[in-house]
Formats: C-alpha cells, structure tokens, sequence
C-alpha cells in the first residue's frame, strides 16, 4: 500500500488522543489556560460527567479576534515568545489543547480582550471552524465545549462510569487549586456547586496553607509540617504530614513542580525513601509539596499531558526532598498526630457500651497489696475517682516533671500502659512500642556510626540481570557499599556482589539484588537493602525492648517519657503507628461536656 | 494381617522410621508408616518423597499382610508402653482398622490402603561401595556446619561428596560451604568408589544419616547414581533423593599459597574468641584479629558494651596483620579440630584464611574475613 499524508482531521484527532485522554483531561487544559491568561477568578461548569458540558469561565487578559482564530490552530501558541524550550514559564507552550479539544467535539470560544471594547465568538465543530461573530461578554473568555469525544466513538466507550469520570475531574481541579492559592476556583457539575475555593490572600505559603486546609480537611492541615528550604536556586514549600498520619494508597500526595501537577518517580522515590521506617510499607505519607526550581533546570516537555517531568540534576532535587523532610520530621520528632487522640476521644463518647467507660476498667486482677506503702496505691490526681486496675507510681509527681512535653507518669495501666500527665493534658504511652523504637532508633545511630561490617564472600555472587538494570546498580555501587554490599558489573548482563551485610547472615542475595535493581527502576532508591537492615534490626529491637505486661516502677516510666523526648521519631512505632496518646485538657473537658 | 512383637523391638524400629515422617502433611498417606508383614519379619517403611527409610525387625507372624497407620500416634503409644510388653497388631476383618493390644491396653488405629503408599524405586544403583561407621561419622561431622540454609542457593544445601585425588592419593571427599566459609574433609577412597558421579546429599538425609551412624557398627553400604543415595545399615535403610544442581568449583576459591602461618592452642584459641566476643553485641559478632611476631590480640569494641582484648602466645614468624572475622564461624571451625594445635594461614585481611587441624592433614577449613 502506498504511503499516504494523514489529513489534517485525523492528524489532529490522533494528537487529542494523546492529550485529551478524558473530560479530566480536557478540563486541565483549560484551567491551566486560564491560568496562564491571568486569571483569579475561574468557573468549572460540567454536566453529564463532562460528556456533554465542559464550560471553563475566567477574567484574564482575553483575546482579539486575530488571536481567537489562530488559537485554535495547531502548533499555535502565544506563551513561548522566543520558541526557547529551555525556557518555559507558561502550563501551556505546545498549541496543541484547544485544536485537540476542537478536533473532537463541538467547541466555543467567546472572548473580550483587556482593554477592548467588543467581544468575539467562535464556534468549532469537530474540527470544522466557523467565522467569528461579534458577541456580548465582560473581559476575559468562557469556552465551552459540548459532546466531547463525540468525533471519536471508540474513546467515548472506554470512558468509566459517571461518578468516576467526575471525581476525577474534581480531583484535577484540586490539584490546581493547591498550587494557586491566589485564584479563587469554583466547580459546579449539573447545575449544584461541588465546591468553591475563595482567593486566598496572605503570603504564599499562608495562602497555601489555608487552602491546603479547606481542600484536604483540617485534621490534615493541623498534621501537617511546613516545609520551606531553598538550596542552588530550587525552592522545596509545601507540607508533610506527620508519619502518624498515614493513607492506605498515594492519592493524598500532591507534588507540583513550577505549580504544575505532576506524578513523577522520581519525587515519589524520593518520598518513601523519606518516610522510610517511619512508616509501615503498605501505608502512605500526606504531603502536598511544591518545588520550584528555574525553568531550565527542568524539562516539562517529556510526556503529553506533563504528567512527568525530567530535572537537570536529579540528585539535588532527591538529596533536597528527602533531607528537607527527613529533616523536618526530625524537628518534629516525637509529635504524634492529633487526630489519633480524635479517634480516642471519639472511643470515649458515652453513650458506647459501658465497659468503654472511664471508671470501669475491666478488672484483670487486683493491684492493691496491703503491705505497700500507702504512696503505692493513692491516686496522686485530686479528685479522680480510684481505677481498679490500674498502678499507681510511688512518688506524687514532681512539678517540674509536669513541665516537660510528656509530662510526669503518674501509673501504669494493665502492665502495659504509662499514664502520665503534662500541663497540657494526659499521656498515654504504649510502653512496649515506645521502648521498641527508642532501641531501634539507638541501633540504628550505632549502624550509622560504626558503618555496617561486611561479609567478603568466598563464593561470590553473580547474577544475572537485564543490561539496564547492571548500569543502574553499577551506578550506585558506592551507595551500597556503604551499606554493606558490594557489588559490581560483570559483563553487560550481570552484577557480582563480593561483599554482604555481615547482619544478613545466609541470606538470598539474588533476591536481594533483583528487589534492588526493581527499586533503582521505579523510584531511583535503593531501598530494599536498607528495608532489610532495618527489618533486622527492628526484630532485635523488638525482642531487646520492655514487653507489654512488664511492670515499670516510677523511676523507669520517666526515663522512658524523658528519653522519648529526646529521641527523634519516637513517636510513632516502625509501623507508623502511634506510641503514645495525648489528650489535652480541652479534649477532656469537651468529654464531659463542659465545652 | 495379625502379628505379635517384642515392645523395644517395635519403640526401636518405629524410633528410626518416625523421624523421616514430617509432622504435618498435605498428603495424608505420608503421615502414615507401611508395614509389610511376611517370612517372620515386619519391614517399615517412611518417606517424605525425598527421602525413605526402611527397616525390618524379626516378629511372629499368624498372618502376613499389609497396611499403613499414623507413624507419630503410633510411635507414641508404643513408647508409653511398659517395658517388656508384648505387642499384638491386627487389622480388623474389613481391613478398615488397625487394632493393637498390649496387657490390658487396647487401641484402634485408622489405616490407609497400601496401594497408595508412594514407593521410591527399587532398583539397583550402579556405584557400591562400603564405608566404614566411623570414617562417614568423620565426613559428616566436620562439613555438615557449613551447609548453607538460604534455600535460593538450593546446590549449597547439603554435601557434595565425591571421589578426588589428594596429593596423588584417591580420597573420598565431603564439602560443604555457604558461601562465607568452607570445609573439605577426606577418607581413603573405598573400593568401588572411583567411578562415582559428584553427589549432593541434602541436609534431612544427613541429619537422618547422622542419627543412624551413631547405632551403627563396622562398614556401611552406599550405594548410588546421579539422582539417588542409599546407605545400608544391616536392617536399616536409608534412600534419599540427591540435590539435582552444580556444587561450584570450590577448588578454586582455595588458597594454595597463603604463607603467613599462626599455630595456637585449639582450646585456649576457641575460649579467647569465646570471652572476646560477648561484647561484640550486634548480631555479626565480629572480632579482630592482631597479629605480631609470636604474638596474637583478638579484640572487640561496640559503642554499647565497651571493648575487649586478650593476648595469646602462638608461633607466628611473620609480620603484622589486622583481620576481622565473624566469631561465630570462627568457633564453629575451632570446634572441628580434634588435635592440640590448629594452624591458620593468612594472605592478607580481604583474602581467604585456610585453618587446619595440624593433627589432621585430611580436614581443611576456609574461611572469608569481615570488613569492619
């Protein structure tokens, strides 16, 4: 068959099919054009899941009717002045997402430009331009675009159900709305207001702040660290949730990079290797974290709908995510998050079964020693009614005790939980996660110190792997080696590993390295080899640390609250959840309804 | 079938026979022991289909037959037995039951058909050849600490034994590594042995082979071919699968020419790294090694329990190394010299160590360093 020119039609429909993937899609495109026209106030309208209606209304700068009708020609853009790839400020620079809306549906523009005084309209039916006419409009330009996908059927039939197609339109919405604070944003599906995001006013990261806060909910908000460090001209903001406060998939991670959504390896990567151990590895961190760096130090031209973006220096934007997190996590070290003490308070509601209850522990044996002194049992809380149950410490607590962030213990519950109490309110510790953590947070300083003593092995290792995946581990080869494993190429399409953790004993390096080698592929970390150290070290922790149902004197439950203060990341378990419970005197009173 | 049988003839042949049967199964018939009654003796026969073991024991037989019953209930009751009980096994007249009576204790036993039972062949193995009790004692012994547990590296999970010359002499040789230490032990070459294959025999058949060597006396018949071993103890005896892998060419990871030699008292050696490393508490363990002209300092330091140090007297010409080794595998080797005197020889503190037992020419041991 002869080679033949595509027309132009089909060319067009072929590109919509690689940027306008679904209504989502389209609706991105749109808002991101907005936003590059100035915008700070801009209306979503959608109906039939974005299938029959997609209407995006703004007030930036607008268009002349000469702009209005190369705006929808391919290739045609106003946003790169000098045709400098290098240097892309805009969402937008390709030209190509108002022709691939056109291409295949049935397309309006109605636009007036800053300063103009007639507005334009433009109707486009798949593809097909009609003239301009003139039309009524205040400054700025409403496109509407009805029966998407109606030009091509095939896409039309892999969309998914209605409530999908809009919840992801209303998730790309709040991804741009995070990255714009300033830009109040409004969505209305089928007539009914989904939400509205007024302009934030106040400072970037305030502004962001707040938003942040009405988008994802305030218990993630007030969970959140922010993150602000800026190193060789690029810039890390944002937030990072405690480890604490923890999702079951990805989906509540926001990374933007120049305020453009995007989901790129490299950033989640850089994120697990983050939040690693502080955090069990089927759970996931909340962030939202915005990076902004000089527009040629990163390269958004690399997939079609900018999903992923390629960085110049990829191990400066890695070293600064994970040290600027790491490091704030570090700061925040042993905060557990709020709303695990809403989840207690929520479990303390009267109303639940009585056994619930506060007053009524269950009663696992009696405590109460005649032949103790007295201290041993006296509840040292005026006022609180005696807990069977529970033991209480020898010596009333010491007002300074009260001063530090933990508090003073003041008992133990069922040989498993410290009670102590702050100035602020009451701690509970789980005094077996706790004491786990603080022996596996001083193993682990020890490793880092001493750095980890490698087996040379006398057979060694080879194995077999793709040739990418030799290149990968070959380039990371002092990495390893620092932790223990050493490793080289051999030959194009296999590593040898000479050296292993002489902690890993007999272990299956071949799995070892594939783990490895998958890692580098996927997020550009190494991190099953220090999953594994740490694994080993976590059950020596484990098995080295006070058990639940071991009774601690006085003494021992304050040196256990003092050093959990001084530890870093002791305030979660290594599998991210909570060691201790705080309940502040708000949280009480509002239990017994005097709030 | 109907039977009567002295009660430590039955605990001893059921003792040997239980051990092969795992506790749980998937297949139900190999919990289960065969037994085969006819020509006035009782065989058993137990596998977990890499490995099986049969046994005969003299009975009185009123009926011949077969069938298979519980190994471990069986054994059980047997051993809660009085001693000197005479024990009567029948099956019932539908063959649904096995009954046992002994005094006035009776049991009865739920059986499977015979038919089902898996049966290893029985064919003959071209290689024979015979052993004594007391060299593949030896051969076992010295290795069997070195086989590896990762089962990834499934050719290093047993012994790789095999016929090779030594010093131009034949020997029969046994090696074992995990890839972190290795030990060769030799014997004089049996007759019948030279034509043998290079064989692996996994690690149940050697603690299985260990266990019955030690109630064994005089020679042992092995015989076997590429895919199985067999060990022949008089009544007994001991069919295994073979590891179907490469050993790897372990020759060539054995240092010839390590010429800085240590010679240290085995025992004084072994309880020195002993102390030394009670405060090495990370689960590597390693010590360090400081040699001198005549002169050995182990030591070991860790930020949590402090440092430790012991001087010893050895004969040593050469001039000073630092090595670091994992103390564990240090004793499990110093724990395989037999003789007053073993003798370590280094290359340098990257490069294999070669430990021999001075009284033992025909056992050597390798062992990799550490990097600390």
């Amino acid at each position: 068959m002869a080679i033949r020119r595509l027309p132009e039609g089909t060319v067009n429909r072929i590109a919509a099919g690689e940027v306008i993937e679904r209504p989502a899609s389209a609706v991105k495109e749109l808002v991101e054009n907005a936003l590059d026209a100035g915008a700070t106030r801009i209306d979503v309208q959608i109906g039939g899941a974005g299938r029959d209606l997609i209407a995006v209304t703004d007030d930036g700068h607008g268009m002349d009717r000469g702009d209005l009708l190369l705006a929808i020609e391919r290739h045609a853009t106003s946003k790169l002045p000098d045709d400098d790839l290098l240097q892309i400020d805009s969402f937008g620079f390709r030209g190509e997402a108002l022709p691939s809306i056109a291409a295949v549906s049935r397309l309006s523009i109605t636009t007036r430009a800053s300063g103009a005084t007639e507005a334009w309209s433009l109707a486009v039916d798949a593809g097909r331009v009609d003239e301009p006419r003139p039309a009524a409009h205040g400054q700025g330009t409403r496109v509407e675009v009805r029966d998407l996908f109606y030009a091509t059927p095939a896409r039309l039939k892999f969309l998914k159900t209605d409530r999908h197609e809009s919840s992801l339109i209303a998730d790309t919405l709040k991804r741009l709305a995070m990255a714009h604070a300033g830009v109040s944003l409004t969505l209305i599906e089928d007539g009914r207001r989904v939400f509205t995001f007024p302009a934030q006013p106040g400072a970037l990261l305030d502004g962001r702040r707040a938003r942040l806060a009405e988008i994802l909910g305030r218990a993630v908000a007030d969970n959140a660290l922010a993150i602000d460090l800026e190193r060789d001209g690029v810039r890390l903001s944002g937030f990072a949730g405690l480890p604490t406060l923890n999702r079951a998939n990805s989906l509540a991670q926001y990374l933007f990079v120049n305020g453009r959504p995007v989901k790129d390896r490299l950033l989640v990567g850089a994120l697990r290797a983050a939040y690693h151990d502080l955090i069990a590895h089927n759970r996931h961190p909340v962030v939202a974290l915005f990076l902004d760096l000089p527009a040629d130090m990163v390269d958004v031209n690399v997939h079609p709908a900018k999903a992923e973006v390629r960085f110049r220096d990829t191990s400066l934007v890695r070293g600064l995510i994970v040290g600027g997190l790491r490091h704030a996590l570090e700061r925040a070290a042993n905060r557990a998050s709020t709303s695990i003490a809403d989840q207690a308070l929520a479990a303390l509601q009267p109303g639940l079964p009585p056994r619930l209850a506060f007053g009524s522990f269950p009663e696992v044996r009696s405590p109460i020693r005649l032949n103790e002194p007295l201290a041993e049992w006296q509840s040292p809380i005026a006022g609180t009614p005696f807990v069977p149950g529970a033991r209480v410490a020898e010596d009333a607590p010491v007002p300074e005790d009260i001063q530090h962030p933990l508090g003073a213990a003041v008992g133990q519950l069922h040989d498993t939980y410290v009670v102590a109490q702050s100035d602020r309110g009451i701690v509970i510790v789980d005094q077996h996660a706790a004491h786990e953590r603080l022996v596996y947070e001083r193993m682990k300083r020890q490793l880092a110190d001493r750095g980890v003593a490698r087996q040379i092995l006398l057979i060694p290792e080879v194995v077999e792997l793709a040739p990418e995946e030799v290149q990968r581990l070959a380039a990371r080869a002092p990495e390893l080696a620092e932790l223990g494993l050493s490793l080289e190429a051999f030959g194009p399409g296999a590593v040898v590993v000479r050296e292993a953790p002489a902690l890993l004993g007999d272990t299956d390096l071949q799995g070892l390295v594939r783990d490895l080698a998958d890692d580098l592929a996927a997020f550009e970390e190494g991190l099953s080899l220090r999953d594994r150290l740490d694994a080993v070290c976590s059950t020596m922790a484990c098995h080295g640390s006070v058990r639940a149902g071991r009774r601690l004197t006085a003494a021992e439950m304050n040196a256990l609250l003092r050093e959990m203060e001084r530890t870093p990341h002791s305030g979660q378990c290594n599998h991210g959840r909570p060691t201790y419970v705080e309940l502040g005197l708000g949280d009480i009173e509002r239990l017994f309804g005097r709030r | 079938m109907k039977l009567t049988i002295e009660r430590s003839t039955l605990l001893s042949a059921l003792g040997h026979v239980q051990n092969v049967v795992e506790r749980r199964n998937t297949i139900p018939i190999l919990s289960n022991v065969l037994m085969t009654a006819a020509d006035g003796l009782l065989a058993f026969t137990a596998t977990d289909l890499d490995l099986a073991i049969l046994e005969r024991a003299p009975v009185s037989i009123g009926q011949g037959g077969a069938t298979t019953t519980p190994a471990h209930t069986l054994y059980d009751i047997v051993r809660k037995l009085p001693e000197g009980a005479q024990v009567e096994l029948a099956l019932t007249k539908d063959q649904s039951r096995l009954t046992l009576t002994a005094g006035r204790s009776s049991f009865t036993l739920p059986v499977l058909p015979r038919e089902d039972f898996p049966m290893m062949p029985d064919d003959d193995l071209p290689h024979r050849f015979k052993v004594s009790a007391e060299d593949l004692r030896r051969l076992v012994d010295k290795t069997r600490f070195a086989i590896s547990t990762e089962e990834t590296r499934y050719y290093l999970n047993g012994i790789y034994l095999h016929a090779a010359k030594s010093n131009g002499i034949a020997m029969l040789r046994a090696v074992a590594t995990d890839g972190h230490r290795l030990a060769q032990v030799e014997s004089p070459l049996p007759e019948g042995a030279a034509g043998m294959p290079g064989v692996i025999i996994p690690r149940k058949a050697i603690a299985e082979l260990r266990r019955l060597i030690d109630q064994a006396d005089g020679a042992i018949e092995v015989s076997l071919s590429d895919t199985r071993i067999r060990f022949g103890f008089g009544n007994t005896v001991l069919t295994s699968k073979l590891i179907d892998g490469t050993f790897p060419d372990y020759q060539r990871v054995i240092p010839t020419d390590n010429d800085k030699v240590l010679e240290v008292d085995r025992k004084r050696f072994k309880d020195a790294v002993d102390r030394v490393s009670t405060i090495s508490t990370e689960k590597s363990r390693s010590i360090k090694l400081s040699l001198g002209h005549d002169k050995l300092q182990l030591s070991a330091n860790s930020p949590d329990s402090g440092s430790a140090s012991e001087e010893l007297d050895v004969t040593f010409p050469g001039d000073t190394i630092e090595i670091g080794f994992n103390s564990r595998y240090l004793m499990d080797i110093a724990d395989q010299v037999d003789g007053d005197v073993a003798a370590l020889a280094f290359s340098d503190a990257v490069s294999p160590t070669v430990i021999r037992d001075l009284a033992d020419e025909r056992a050597l041991y390798v062992l990799m360093p550490m990097r600390v």
